[in-house]
Protein backbone atom coordinates (compact mmCIF):
# COMPACT_ATOMS: atom_id res chain seq x y z
CA UNK A 1 0.00 0.00 0.00
CA UNK A 2 1.16 3.68 -0.71
CA UNK A 3 0.82 6.46 1.46
CA UNK A 4 0.89 9.66 -1.04
CA UNK A 5 2.47 13.31 0.19
CA UNK A 6 1.76 16.19 -1.11
CA UNK A 7 3.34 19.63 -0.30
CA UNK A 8 5.45 22.29 -2.76
CA UNK A 9 8.70 21.88 -0.32
CA UNK A 10 10.46 19.47 -2.37
CA UNK A 11 12.58 19.17 1.20
CA UNK A 12 9.68 18.63 3.44
CA UNK A 13 8.91 15.51 0.91
CA UNK A 14 11.82 14.03 1.37
CA UNK A 15 11.19 14.44 5.35
CA UNK A 16 8.33 12.83 5.21
CA UNK A 17 9.62 10.21 3.00
CA UNK A 18 11.96 8.90 5.45
CA UNK A 19 9.26 8.36 8.20
CA UNK A 20 6.88 6.73 5.54
CA UNK A 21 10.00 4.53 4.45
CA UNK A 22 10.23 3.30 8.13
CA UNK A 23 6.64 2.20 8.54
CA UNK A 24 7.18 0.22 5.76
CA UNK A 25 4.68 1.82 2.86
CA UNK A 26 5.69 3.05 -0.39
CA UNK A 27 5.25 6.32 -0.80
CA UNK A 28 3.91 8.71 -3.78
CA UNK A 29 4.39 12.00 -4.24
CA UNK A 30 2.97 15.47 -5.32
CA UNK A 31 3.85 19.23 -5.33
CA UNK A 32 0.73 20.99 -5.12
CA UNK A 33 -3.18 19.93 -4.59
CA UNK A 34 -4.32 19.75 -8.03
CA UNK A 35 -1.09 17.49 -9.13
CA UNK A 36 -2.22 15.17 -5.79
CA UNK A 37 -5.73 14.79 -6.96
CA UNK A 38 -4.05 13.72 -10.46
CA UNK A 39 -1.71 10.83 -8.87
CA UNK A 40 -4.46 9.89 -6.38
CA UNK A 41 -6.29 9.09 -9.35
CA UNK A 42 -4.08 6.68 -10.81
CA UNK A 43 -2.91 5.29 -7.59
CA UNK A 44 -6.96 5.36 -6.09
CA UNK A 45 -6.86 1.42 -5.13
CA UNK A 46 -3.85 1.60 -3.20
CA UNK A 47 -3.39 5.08 -1.28
CA UNK A 48 -3.78 4.15 2.81
CA UNK A 49 -3.02 7.50 3.50
CA UNK A 50 -2.91 11.15 1.98
CA UNK A 51 -1.01 13.84 4.11
CA UNK A 52 -1.42 16.80 2.88
CA UNK A 53 -0.11 20.68 3.63
CA UNK A 54 -2.50 23.62 3.74
CA UNK A 55 -0.25 26.13 1.83
CA UNK A 56 0.67 25.04 -1.85
CA UNK A 57 0.39 26.90 -5.35
CA UNK A 58 -2.34 26.04 -7.72
CA UNK A 59 -4.76 24.47 -4.92
CA UNK A 60 -4.49 24.49 -1.46
CA UNK A 61 -4.91 21.86 0.90
CA UNK A 62 -8.23 22.69 2.33
CA UNK A 63 -9.29 23.06 -1.37
CA UNK A 64 -8.02 19.08 -1.97
CA UNK A 65 -9.65 18.26 1.34
CA UNK A 66 -12.69 19.19 0.42
CA UNK A 67 -12.24 17.56 -3.00
CA UNK A 68 -11.38 14.22 -2.07
CA UNK A 69 -13.96 14.08 0.55
CA UNK A 70 -16.41 15.18 -2.10
CA UNK A 71 -15.63 12.13 -4.34
CA UNK A 72 -17.44 8.80 -3.51
CA UNK A 73 -14.22 6.85 -4.50
CA UNK A 74 -11.72 8.94 -2.75
CA UNK A 75 -14.06 9.67 0.58
CA UNK A 76 -12.88 6.56 2.60
CA UNK A 77 -9.21 7.47 2.11
CA UNK A 78 -8.00 9.01 5.69
CA UNK A 79 -6.07 12.46 5.35
CA UNK A 80 -3.86 14.11 7.92
CA UNK A 81 -3.42 17.50 7.52
CA UNK A 82 0.93 18.08 7.74
CA UNK A 83 0.68 21.80 7.70
CA UNK A 84 2.29 24.86 9.73
CA UNK A 85 -0.80 26.07 10.06
CA UNK A 86 -1.39 25.54 13.58
CA UNK A 87 -4.36 27.72 14.82
CA UNK A 88 -7.15 26.04 16.85
CA UNK A 89 -9.66 27.58 14.22
CA UNK A 90 -7.65 25.61 11.02
CA UNK A 91 -7.69 22.61 13.08
CA UNK A 92 -11.06 22.38 13.35
CA UNK A 93 -11.78 23.57 10.16
CA UNK A 94 -9.96 21.02 8.60
CA UNK A 95 -11.21 18.20 10.78
CA UNK A 96 -14.82 19.24 9.98
CA UNK A 97 -14.09 19.14 5.97
CA UNK A 98 -13.32 15.09 6.64
CA UNK A 99 -9.15 15.26 8.05
CA UNK A 100 -8.63 12.25 10.33
CA UNK A 101 -5.20 14.05 11.49
CA UNK A 102 -3.89 16.99 11.81
CA UNK A 103 0.11 17.41 12.83
CA UNK A 104 1.55 20.65 13.23
CA UNK A 105 4.94 21.31 11.59
CA UNK A 106 7.94 21.20 12.57
CA UNK A 107 7.83 17.87 13.93
CA UNK A 108 10.06 15.12 14.67
CA UNK A 109 10.15 11.83 12.49
CA UNK A 110 9.20 9.61 15.29
CA UNK A 111 5.80 12.23 16.05
CA UNK A 112 5.12 11.81 12.72
CA UNK A 113 5.03 8.03 12.57
CA UNK A 114 3.27 7.47 15.45
CA UNK A 115 0.40 10.05 13.86
CA UNK A 116 0.64 7.83 10.97
CA UNK A 117 -0.05 5.18 13.04
CA UNK A 118 -2.86 5.93 14.93
CA UNK A 119 -4.51 7.68 11.15
CA UNK A 120 -3.70 4.26 9.87
CA UNK A 121 -5.62 2.38 12.93
CA UNK A 122 -2.49 0.19 13.40
CA UNK A 123 -1.24 -0.23 17.39
CA UNK A 124 0.49 2.25 18.84
CA UNK A 125 2.33 1.23 22.16
CA UNK B 1 20.66 39.58 23.75
CA UNK B 2 20.29 43.09 23.43
CA UNK B 3 17.49 45.03 22.32
CA UNK B 4 18.02 48.20 20.40
CA UNK B 5 14.64 50.41 20.42
CA UNK B 6 16.37 53.62 18.84
CA UNK B 7 13.30 53.92 16.28
CA UNK B 8 9.52 53.99 16.83
CA UNK B 9 8.17 51.49 15.60
CA UNK B 10 4.34 49.40 15.86
CA UNK B 11 7.01 46.39 16.92
CA UNK B 12 6.50 45.48 20.44
CA UNK B 13 8.15 42.73 22.60
CA UNK B 14 4.96 40.14 22.01
CA UNK B 15 6.30 40.01 18.14
CA UNK B 16 10.48 39.73 19.28
CA UNK B 17 9.61 37.02 21.66
CA UNK B 18 7.04 35.03 19.25
CA UNK B 19 9.96 35.31 16.55
CA UNK B 20 12.68 34.27 18.77
CA UNK B 21 10.67 31.65 20.32
CA UNK B 22 9.61 29.98 16.83
CA UNK B 23 13.03 30.07 15.66
CA UNK B 24 14.53 28.16 18.47
CA UNK B 25 11.35 25.75 18.15
CA UNK B 26 12.07 24.59 14.61
CA UNK B 27 15.52 24.62 14.80
CA UNK B 28 15.79 22.40 17.41
CA UNK B 29 12.63 20.03 16.71
CA UNK B 30 12.84 19.83 12.67
CA UNK B 31 16.99 20.43 12.47
CA UNK B 32 18.47 19.51 15.53
CA UNK B 33 20.11 22.50 15.39
CA UNK B 34 20.39 24.95 19.32
CA UNK B 35 20.56 28.48 18.01
CA UNK B 36 20.67 31.46 20.58
CA UNK B 37 19.22 34.95 20.12
CA UNK B 38 22.40 37.41 20.24
CA UNK B 39 21.09 40.78 19.29
CA UNK B 40 18.13 42.30 18.26
CA UNK B 41 18.24 46.02 17.24
CA UNK B 42 15.59 48.49 15.15
CA UNK B 43 16.25 49.86 11.49
CA UNK B 44 14.22 51.34 8.95
CA UNK B 45 14.58 49.27 5.82
CA UNK B 46 15.20 46.05 4.46
CA UNK B 47 18.99 45.10 4.30
CA UNK B 48 19.55 41.76 3.16
CA UNK B 49 23.04 40.41 5.24
CA UNK B 50 24.02 37.04 3.43
CA UNK B 51 23.84 34.82 0.65
CA UNK B 52 20.58 33.27 0.66
CA UNK B 53 17.05 34.49 1.63
CA UNK B 54 13.85 33.67 1.96
CA UNK B 55 11.00 35.86 2.58
CA UNK B 56 7.53 35.29 3.17
CA UNK B 57 4.55 37.94 3.60
CA UNK B 58 1.62 38.16 6.87
CA UNK B 59 -1.22 39.45 6.52
CA UNK B 60 -4.31 40.29 8.74
CA UNK B 61 -7.30 42.08 9.41
CA UNK B 62 -5.29 44.04 11.31
CA UNK B 63 -2.11 44.25 10.61
CA UNK B 64 0.72 42.87 7.58
CA UNK B 65 4.21 42.38 7.37
CA UNK B 66 6.88 40.20 6.78
CA UNK B 67 9.62 37.79 7.47
CA UNK B 68 13.41 37.42 5.66
CA UNK B 69 15.85 34.72 7.33
CA UNK B 70 18.62 35.03 5.47
CA UNK B 71 21.81 32.58 6.04
CA UNK B 72 25.54 32.45 4.98
CA UNK B 73 25.60 29.73 2.12
CA UNK B 74 27.99 27.35 4.43
CA UNK B 75 25.13 27.32 7.52
CA UNK B 76 22.22 27.07 5.23
CA UNK B 77 23.86 23.83 3.78
CA UNK B 78 25.07 22.25 7.29
CA UNK B 79 21.04 23.25 9.04
CA UNK B 80 18.99 21.82 5.92
CA UNK B 81 21.15 18.77 5.23
CA UNK B 82 20.24 17.79 8.82
CA UNK B 83 16.63 17.78 7.99
CA UNK B 84 17.00 15.19 5.79
CA UNK B 85 19.48 13.72 7.27
CA UNK B 86 22.72 13.81 4.41
CA UNK B 87 25.78 15.51 4.78
CA UNK B 88 26.40 19.42 3.71
CA UNK B 89 28.59 18.63 0.86
CA UNK B 90 25.78 16.25 -1.07
CA UNK B 91 23.28 18.74 -0.68
CA UNK B 92 21.89 19.91 -4.11
CA UNK B 93 21.37 23.92 -4.63
CA UNK B 94 17.88 23.34 -5.39
CA UNK B 95 17.66 21.37 -1.92
CA UNK B 96 19.30 24.30 -0.08
CA UNK B 97 16.96 26.67 -1.52
CA UNK B 98 14.06 24.66 -0.45
CA UNK B 99 15.03 23.85 2.91
CA UNK B 100 15.66 27.65 3.67
CA UNK B 101 12.25 28.45 2.27
CA UNK B 102 10.48 25.98 4.27
CA UNK B 103 12.20 26.93 7.21
CA UNK B 104 11.01 30.44 7.30
CA UNK B 105 7.65 29.15 6.23
CA UNK B 106 7.45 26.86 9.68
CA UNK B 107 9.08 30.07 11.58
CA UNK B 108 6.35 31.76 10.22
CA UNK B 109 3.64 30.22 10.77
CA UNK B 110 4.50 29.34 13.94
CA UNK B 111 4.87 33.04 15.05
CA UNK B 112 1.45 33.77 13.54
CA UNK B 113 0.00 31.28 15.46
CA UNK B 114 1.21 33.04 18.09
CA UNK B 115 0.20 36.24 17.20
CA UNK B 116 -3.17 34.86 16.51
CA UNK B 117 -3.69 33.52 20.28
CA UNK B 118 -2.22 37.14 21.18
CA UNK B 119 -4.44 39.01 18.83
CA UNK B 120 -7.54 36.68 18.25
CA UNK B 121 -7.27 37.05 15.15
CA UNK B 122 -6.60 34.61 12.09
CA UNK B 123 -3.52 35.71 9.88
CA UNK B 124 -2.69 34.27 5.97
CA UNK B 125 0.78 33.23 5.15
CA UNK B 126 2.09 33.77 1.63
CA UNK B 127 4.38 31.24 -0.09
CA UNK B 128 8.00 31.87 0.55
CA UNK B 129 9.95 33.74 -2.19
CA UNK B 130 14.05 32.50 -2.01
CA UNK B 131 17.00 34.37 -3.57
CA UNK B 132 20.39 33.37 -3.51
CA UNK B 133 23.84 35.37 -4.05
CA UNK B 134 26.20 37.44 -2.74
CA UNK B 135 24.86 40.66 -1.96
CA UNK B 136 21.49 40.51 -3.53
CA UNK B 137 18.99 43.07 -2.82
CA UNK B 138 15.29 42.76 -2.13
CA UNK B 139 13.30 46.08 -2.90
CA UNK B 140 10.19 46.22 0.00
CA UNK B 141 7.11 48.82 -0.20
CA UNK B 142 6.41 51.01 1.30
CA UNK B 143 10.04 52.14 1.79
CA UNK B 144 11.44 52.82 5.17
CA UNK B 145 9.04 50.63 7.17
CA UNK B 146 10.76 49.92 10.29
CA UNK B 147 12.20 46.48 10.65
CA UNK B 148 13.82 44.51 13.54
CA UNK B 149 16.60 43.15 12.73
CA UNK B 150 17.20 39.47 14.90
CA UNK B 151 20.78 38.11 15.10
CA UNK B 152 21.05 34.42 15.60
CA UNK B 153 24.18 32.03 16.27
CA UNK B 154 24.11 28.67 15.41
CA UNK B 155 27.46 26.42 14.62
CA UNK B 156 29.75 29.41 15.27
CA UNK B 157 27.90 31.00 12.89
CA UNK B 158 25.83 34.05 12.70
CA UNK B 159 22.58 33.86 10.41
CA UNK B 160 19.33 36.84 10.96
CA UNK B 161 15.90 37.29 10.42
CA UNK B 162 14.02 40.46 9.54
CA UNK B 163 10.94 41.12 10.77
CA UNK B 164 8.60 44.13 9.79
CA UNK B 165 5.11 43.99 11.36
CA UNK B 166 2.47 46.95 10.89
CA UNK B 167 -0.93 46.89 12.88
CA UNK B 168 -4.04 49.04 11.01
Amino acid sequence: MKILSVDDSGIMRKIIRGAVDRLGYDFIEAADGQEGLEVLNVHVNEVALILLDWNMPVKDGYETLLEIKKNPVTQHIPVMMVTTEAEKANVIKAIQAGAKNYVSKPFQQEDLIVKMMETLGLGVS
Amino acid sequence: MSIETSHKSSLDANLVNAVVASTMHVMSTIASTEVQCKEVKAQTDYKPCGDISAIINITGHNGEGMLALSFPVQLASIIVSRLIGITPDKLSVEDRCDGVGELVNMISGNTKSKLSEQNNTLYTLSLPTIIQGPKHHVSTRPKNNPYLLMLFEAEGQTFNLQVSFKTF
